[in-house]
C-alpha cells in the first residue's frame, strides 16, 4: 500500500517550474530522490513535509488528503522532516531542541523524554545530549537534525539531504539508521551522493526540471550505467547520468508521460 | 521542561521580559530628570520613545530561529503568535506607564498606551512583511519623522498620519495594532534568508 500518493503535482518558485504535473507513489523502503540542482527534489519534499502548498494537484499521506485540516493535523504527527537547513534554537542542548519538536508533534509528554534519548541515541549522540547545539560540529548538528526527525516513530520520514556534513563513518552508520527505519515506514532520502542511494535504498526516483526522469532500484539503475558508456566513475553513477540523458533525449518527455 | 516552557525559551521571552524591564526603567529614570511637573510637555520624549524601544523588543522577540521545523506543527500556530503579542503588549503599555503618570490629559499614560499599541502594530506589521530582525525599523522611521514634523499637523489628516503625537488619535494606534496582529498571528515572522 502507497503512504504518499501525488497526482499532478504543480509547484511554481515565482516564474520558475519547480514541480510539473508530478505523479508519484510511494511505499514502505528507503526511496533515493536523485537529480541535478534545480531538478524539484527539495521542493517535493517541502510539499510532502506540508511546509509549501502546491499549486495544483493532489498530495496524499497515510490515506489522507492534506489539504484538509483534520487530516493535516493526524498526517504531520506520523511524519518526521529534516530540511536542508533546519536552524535550531542557540540557547537549546540537544535534548531541549529534540523535545522541542517532540513537543510540536505533540507526542504524549509521559514519552518525551524515553523518546528523545531513544533518538539521540540512535544517531550516535548520547555522549552529547546535554551540550548545547550551537557548540557541536556540522556533521553533530546534522545528526541531531535526523534525530528530530524521528522522535516520533514517524510513519512517513522525509530527509533532505541528510549526509551533508557527515563524515565517512557517520555516513556508514546513518545507512544502518535509513535501513533499519525503512523496514516499517516510507522514508524518502533527497541527496546528491549516489553511492548512498546504491547502499541504503529499496528505489530510486530521478527527477529532472520537475518530472520524474526515472524509476527504479539502485540495482536496475546500476545496471543501466554497466551498459552505458557515459562518464561516472561508478556503475551507478553512470546509470544516472544515462538516465537522465535518455530523459532529454528528444521525444523522451513524451514517452515517459 | 515541558513544551510551553521551550516554546517560550524559543523565542527568547525571558530575555525579552527583562529588556521590556530595563526599557521601563530607563524610561522612570529619564521622566524623573526632565523636571516635567513644571512642563508636562517635557514629557514627550518618553511618550515617543519609549512605547519605541517597547515594541523593537517585543518585534525582536517574532523571531523564530527555526521557521522551517515550526511550520511542521500539528496545531495552528496563529493561537500561540497572537496569545504571545498581545501578552508582550498588554505587559509593556503597563511597564511604561509610571514614567509618565499624571496630566492625562497631555502626554500622560493615555498617550503612552496608545503608542505602546501602535507601534506594537506596525513592528509586527514589519516583521511580517520585512522579518522580526528589521521589523524596529519602519516604525523608528515613522515615529521619528513625526517627531520631527508634527508641528505641521493639522485638522483631521493631521491626527491621522502624525497619531504618536496627537491628543486623541486613538483610532488610528488601534487600527495598526489590530492589522499588525492579525498579520502575524496568520502568517507570523517572515524567515530570514533566500526562501519565503
Amino acid at each position: 500500500m502507497s503512504s504518499i500518493r501525488v497526482t499532478g503535482l504543480r509547484v511554481r518558485h515565482r516564474k520558475t517550474l519547480a514541480l510539473d504535473s508530478l505523479d508519484l507513489e510511494l511505499g514502505t523502503g528507503v526511496h533515493g530522490l536523485l537529480g541535478p540542482n534545480g531538478a524539484g527534489k527539495t521542493s517535493l519534499i517541502r510539499v510532502l513535509a506540508t511546509v509549501a502548498r502546491p499549486d495544483a494537484g493532489r498530495v496524499e499521506l497515510l490515506g489522507a488528503d492534506t489539504a484538509g485540516h483534520r487530516g493535516l493535523a493526524g498526517v504531520r504527527r506520523r511524519l518526521g522532516y529534516l530540511p536542508q537547513e533546519f536552524g535550531y534554537y542557540p540557547g537549546f542542548t540537544v535534548r531541549e531542541f529534540v523535545a522541542y519538536v517532540a513537543w510540536l508533534k505533540e507526542m504524549p509528554a509521559a514519552d518525551v523524554p524515553a523518546a528523545v534519548e531513544r533518538a539521540v541515541a540512535r544517531v550516535g549522540l548520547a555522549d552529547r545530549i546535554d551540550a548545547k547545539v550551537r557548540t557541536l560540529s556540522g556533521g553533530m548538528v546534522r545528526r541531531v537534525g535526523i534525530a528530530q526527525a524521528i522522535v516520533n516513530d514517524p510513519a512517513v520520514l522525509l530527509l533532505d539531504e541528510p549526509t551533508a556534513g557527515l563524515d565517512p563513518e557517520q555516513r556508514v552508520e546513518f545507512r544502518e539508521l535509513l535501513r533499519a527505519l525503512g523496514a516499517s515506514a516510507t522514508v524518502v532520502v533527497s541527496t546528491h551522493l549516489v553511492e548512498d542511494v546504491a547502499a541504503a535504498c529499496t528505489e530510486v526516483t530521478l527527477l529532472d526540471a520537475g518530472r520524474v526522469a526515472y524509476r527504479g532500484t539502485p540495482e536496475a539503475l546500476t545496471r543501466l550505467g554497466e551498459a552505458s558508456d557515459g562518464p561516472g566513475d561508478h556503475p551507478i553513477e553512470r546509470g544516472y547520468t544515462a538516465a537522465l540523458r535518455a530523459h532529454r533525449a528528444p521525444g523522451a518527455r513524451e514517452a515517459v508521460r | 521542561m515541558t513544551g510551553p516552557l521551550l516554546y517560550a525559551r524559543s523565542r527568547a521571552l525571558p530575555a525579552t521580559l527583562a529588556a521590556l524591564v530595563g526599557t521601563a526603567a530607563f524610561a522612570l529614570w529619564a521622566a524623573g530628570r526632565l523636571d516635567a511637573y513644571l512642563d508636562p510637555d517635557r514629557r514627550v520624549p518618553i511618550v515617543a520613545l519609549t512605547p519605541l524601544l517597547a515594541s523593537a523588543v517585543i518585534g525582536a522577540s517574532l523571531y523564530s530561529a527555526s521557521d522551517e521545523l515550526d511550520r511542521t506543527a500539528v496545531r495552528p500556530w496563529w493561537p500561540r503568535r497572537l496569545a504571545q503579542l498581545t501578552a508582550l503588549t498588554a505587559l509593556a503599555a503597563l511597564l511604561v506607564v509610571p514614567a509618565v503618570l499624571g496630566h492625562a490629559d497631555t502626554f500622560g499614560p493615555p498617550a503612552v498606551i496608545r503608542n505602546t499599541l501602535g507601534c506594537t502594530g506596525v513592528t509586527a506589521t514589519a516583521a511580517v512583511l520585512l522579518g522580526a530582525r528589521l521589523s524596529w525599523l519602519p516604525a523608528f522611521a515613522y515615529v521619528s519623522a513625526v517627531y520631527l514634523g508634527s508641528s505641521a499637523a493639522r485638522g483631521r489628516a493631521g491626527t491621522v498620519w502624525a497619531w504618536p503625537m496627537q491628543p486623541g488619535a486613538w483610532a488610528v494606534a488601534l487600527a495598526a495594532f489590530a492589522v499588525g496582529a492579525a498579520l502575524y498571528a496568520a502568517r507570523g515572522a517572515r524567515p530570514d534568508g533566500p526562501r519565503v
